[in-house]
């Protein structure tokens, strides 16, 4: 059993064909994807968009494979894939000509080691011995993770897994890329490179590529066209906020230092006062939030000790078996209101491990919103949301810092992080470079590229107006 | 040393020590293995003593119990307390299983302190054909382990920070752990159905490898160590003619 | 045999041997304290909880194998991370697995109620009760030392490995994390019928 047969074997010019296809899951009534019908053609490039939850990843599941199989689910209708029936492909087949990566860079990886991991694929491949370490080390150059090649991945940090994951399913060779939301984890910087590269390499060895995207201004003009899943809403764009910043301190952070890698951090913010934490991948903003809430060994002090925390991967927070109890949990003031204005409540049954990546994301947001904590830390809460959701989340953030809530976020989003900020953090090589008013630093280009950010377009705007 | 043949040296010394009901057979036995490990290996000594600690109490209560228990009552009275009389066999079989504990630990503690798990599964696989897999399938899942231990601090963590109670009294901490217990677990189960799909994304079919990146393979030294390792058992097998 | 599994059975299956493998060690320590004082008698009260894995596992997955594949993993695991008894513990996680494997084949793979569990748990007991009679060097003990030692260990085996490890899987059945595993797909029979 070897799939070693030579590349192209007929010409087919649909890749993936989807005719009127529905699926739903075992335990669910509801069809998640319904009478779906798309074609992908050779060498295409495709970003996939709709609304979160409306069944994205579940598609990508059906493209690769994964699905139906692994879930029990039930499906109609015929998927073609290079021209063939999907289920009479041999197990395996598939997966070595279309290679995937996942929306949850925490849970993606088999291997301890980013080399074992490469080793893995290629050995799957049935790849000679010989071959393997020059694949690996081109694969790892070309991605620019050379560094990582005997680090050990779940030591690493969120936007770095999320690059590793790109380079197991490239060094496949695959005919077709499916991406699950790649960009969700990376700093601004090095999205842009990733979009750059990944158009010159498209352009070399002429792939299919298949994206999963909520927001598309990254990705500049890369895709050749775009299926909508379902009907967006246009949601108001936002503004900027105006600052509710109050005189006296709420949060007092005292000389935090934690393993070896972050340094001493001392800063303090105002009731009501909404900061962004931003930094490059593998700055350490995560591992400040994490010592901040004491979920790892610190040193320093923090005044006040309980937090509200909204962790990177929001699912190690779940106590409870539906959405509505999660959100009740901690006594909960205006539960209803809280699961309407964030969409929860179709899914207010649903076990929180059962719903699309973005829902838990908002799961864990309600959650800690309708706790009545004074201070919140949220660590990328924008990651994975659509526009409406975005909005709303902006809304309900400014609200609460009108009532005097302290916010510390930490998004890769400028336009977002723009609108919000009354101040901003800037982290780098676990160091808190500073803490900056929000205002002059947006248009300061040197210090925000030094920490591998980019200016927000309004700001771009502006100054383009005034040259 | 190959751990497969390791493996398999360390079984066959096992299941040979184990006919032998005499107390000199574990013992020169117990003192090759120890001299063995002190020439061939380096071990953290702290570590093993704190790992052997445990068995000595075991050969121990193994030594008193047989005496006490032991079904053979025959042979010439060597000792006696109070009007318990404790026979030569008795004593011999009660010597014989205290130091057949000793002599098996340190054997097991010898293989567990100088192997490498991951590589102990990858030999399993292209020396002694496991499936792949099992054997990938077990490879994950002890990669998780770190994982799990830190999500165990996490998971308890989480609960303080979104205020579930805090438990006083020993019990109530103990009831308290089924509860991180079980969504540890279902953190697990959803980890392997993760992994499982990205090994199946990466083109995991369980079929053999034609190849592996990383080979294990068998040398001179896994003969010469297998040889010395017969030798100490034939030489404890057989103390009878040369100890007396 | 593992044809018919799904790669995420068996993951799912070695990451549970792999946890209670160190459970098991754990346990064979404080057994250890113990029978020092008391004497290998000490070991049988808690005997079950070597079983339990093998329970757990064949109630989630309920396919042949699931018994003893995944009790002589936590066997190996066990002697990896330095249990005593060294490798030949994977050949007792084996006899011990065959033990349950025994009953739930009995049953054809049909059956999973309490009594099943219960009775694959003393299945355990036994099996490995023989093995360690003959190997184990019991049979230096007066008859009566050892009944006791064996009633003990089967009562042990039906109620930690049979009623715990229902517990415990039923536990993780209610957070629902098992969906796609069989486990729930025949309480959804259940519920249907
Ligand atoms: N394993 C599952 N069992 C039952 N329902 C599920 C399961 N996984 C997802 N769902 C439901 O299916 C719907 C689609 O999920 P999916 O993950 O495909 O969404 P998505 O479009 O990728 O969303 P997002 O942009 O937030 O990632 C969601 O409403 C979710 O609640
Ligand atoms: N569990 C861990 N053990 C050891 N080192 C870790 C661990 N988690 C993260 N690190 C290291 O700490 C550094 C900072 O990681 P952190 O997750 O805080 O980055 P981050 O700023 O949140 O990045 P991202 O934007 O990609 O999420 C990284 O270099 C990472 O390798
Ligand atoms: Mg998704
Ligand atoms: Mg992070």
């Amino acid at each position: 059993m070897r799939f070693h047969a030579p590349k192209r074997v007929r010409l087919v010019h649909k890749i993936i064909q989807f005719e009127q296809v529905s699926f739903r899951y075992p335990d669910e009534e509801k069809w998640i994807l319904e009478d779906l019908s798309l074609t992908v053609l050779r060498g295409e490039r495709v970003v996939i968009n709709g609304p979160s939850g409306c069944g994205k990843t579940t598609l990508l599941y059906l493209c690769n494979r994964l699905y139906p199989d692994n879930c029990d689910g039930v499906l109609n209708g015929s998927i073609k894939i290079f021209g063939k029936d999907s289920s009479s492909f041999i197990p395996g087949e598939i997966n070595h000509r279309i290679s995937t990566v996942f929306q949850d860079p925490d849970s993606q990886f088999c291997m301890q080691t980013v080399e074992e991991e490469l080793a893995f694929t290629l050995e799957n491949l049935h790849v000679r011995r010989e071959e393997m370490e020059k694949r690996i080390s081109e694969v790892l150059t070309l991605t620019d993770l050379s560094e990582f090649r005997h680090s050990v991945i779940q030591k690493l940090s969120g936007g770095q897994k999320q690059r590793i994951a790109t380079a197991c399913a490239l060094i496949m060779q695959p005919e077709v890329l499916l991406l699950d939301e790649p960009l969700s984890h990376l700093d601004p910087y090095t999205a842009k490179k990733y979009v750059e590269w990944l158009d010159e390499l498209q352009q070399k060895r002429s792939m299919t590529i298949v994206a999963i995207e909520h927001r598309l201004d990254l990705w500049g003009d890369f895709f050749d066209r775009s299926i909508s899943l379902k009907e967006n809403k246009e949601p108001p764009p936002f503004d900027k906020r105006k600052s509710s910043k109050q005189d006296d301190v709420s949060l007092v952070v005292n000389k935090v230092s934690a393993k070896s890698f972050l340094q001493e951090t001392t800063f303090s913010l105002n009731r009501g006062e909404i900061a962004v934490l931003a930094g490059p991948n593998g700055s350490g903003k995560s591992t400040l939030l994490k010592a901040l809430c004491q979920l790892i060994p610190s040193s320093g002090s923090v005044e006040p000790k309980l937090l509200g925390y909204v962790p990177q991967s929001p699912e190690f927070l779940f106590l409870t078996k539906s959405v509505q109890d999660e959100v009740g949990f901690g006594g909960g003031i205006n539960v209803d209101e809280m699961m309407t204005r964030l969409q929860l409540f179709p899914i207010a049954d649903a076990h929180p491990f059962a719903v699309s990546h973005g829902q838990k994301r908002r799961v864990a947001i309600a959650a800690m919103l309708s706790d009545g904590r004074e201070v919140i830390l949220m660590d990328e809460p924008t990651s994975g949301q659509d526009a409406a959701a975005l909005a709303e989340l902006f809304q309900l953030i400014d609200e609460r810092a009108c009532e005097g809530t302290t916010f510390l976020i930490v998004t890769h989003d400028m336009e977002f992080a723009y609108c919000l900020a009354d101040s901003v953090l800037l982290m780098r090589d676990g160091c808190l470079t500073g803490k900056f008013e929000a205002g002059a630093m947006w248009s300061d280009e040197q210090l925000l590229l030094d920490h591998h950010l980019l200016p927000p377009k309004e700001v771009m705007h502006r100054e383009a107006c005034f040259a | 040393m190959n751990p497969s043949v390791k493996f398999l040296a360390i079984t066959v010394c096992m299941f040979t020590m184990a006919f032998f009901f005499d107390p000199w057979t574990p013992f020169v036995f117990w003192i090759a293995v120890l001299v063995l490990q002190v020439f061939l290996s380096q071990i953290n000594w702290k570590k093993w003593l704190l790992f052997m600690l445990p068995f000595f109490v075991t050969a121990f209560g193994y030594f008193w119990t047989t005496l006490v228990f032991a079904e053979e009552q025959s042979g010439p009275v060597v000792w006696s307390i109070w009007n318990m009389h404790i026979t030569e066999v008795q004593l011999n079989h009660a010597l014989s299983l205290s130091f057949r504990v000793l002599a098996f630990s340190s054997l097991s503690l010898l293989f567990a302190f100088t192997t490498n798990p991951v590589t102990f599964i990858l030999s399993l696989m292209q020396q002694l054909k496991l499936s792949p897999k099992i054997a990938y399938g077990v490879m994950v899942g002890y990669q998780f382990l770190p994982v799990l231990k830190d999500e165990f601090v996490q998971i308890q963590q989480a609960h303080r920070l979104r205020g579930a109670a805090q438990e006083k009294n020993a019990l109530q901490r103990l009831l308290g752990i089924r509860r991180i217990l079980i969504p540890m677990l279902a953190g697990a189960v959803r980890k392997a159905e993760r992994a499982a799909f990205a090994m199946e994304a990466r083109g995991f079919t369980g079929e053999r490898r034609s190849s592996y990146f990383q080979v294990i393979s068998i040398g001179k030294v896994d003969v010469v160590l297998v040889v010395l390792f017969l030798i100490v058992l034939v030489l404890s097998c057989t103390n009878g003619l040369w100890l007396s | 045999m593992l044809k018919s599994w799904k790669l995420k059975e068996i993951v799912l299956m070695s990451l549970f041997s792999v946890v209670f493998g160190i459970v098991y060690l754990l346990f064979v320590h404080v057994g250890n304290i113990w029978s020092g004082f008391i004497g290998p008698i000490a070991y049988e009260w808690i005997f079950g909880i070597w079983f339990i894995v093998s329970i757990i596992c064949m109630y989630i997955i309920r396919k042949p194998g699931a018994a003893v594949v995944s009790e002589t993993i936590a066997a190996a695991i066990e002697v990896l991370l330095g249990n005593a008894v060294g490798p030949r513990l994977i050949l007792s996680g084996l006899v011990q697995g065959l033990g349950a494997e025994a009953v739930f084949a009995a049953t054809r793979y049909k059956r999973f109620d309490l009594w099943v569990l219960m009775l694959a748990g003393v299945g355990s007991s036994v099996f490995s009760f023989v093995y360690g009679y003959f190997l184990g060097g019991f049979s230096v003990y007066s008859t009566g030392y050892v009944a006791l030692m064996l009633g003990i260990r089967i009562a042990s085996g039906a109620m930690i490995a049979g009623v715990g490890g229902k517990a415990v899987a039923d536990g993780l059945l209610a957070t629902g994390s098992l969906r796609g595993y069989a486990i729930s797909r025949s309480k959804k029979g259940e519920a249907r019928a």
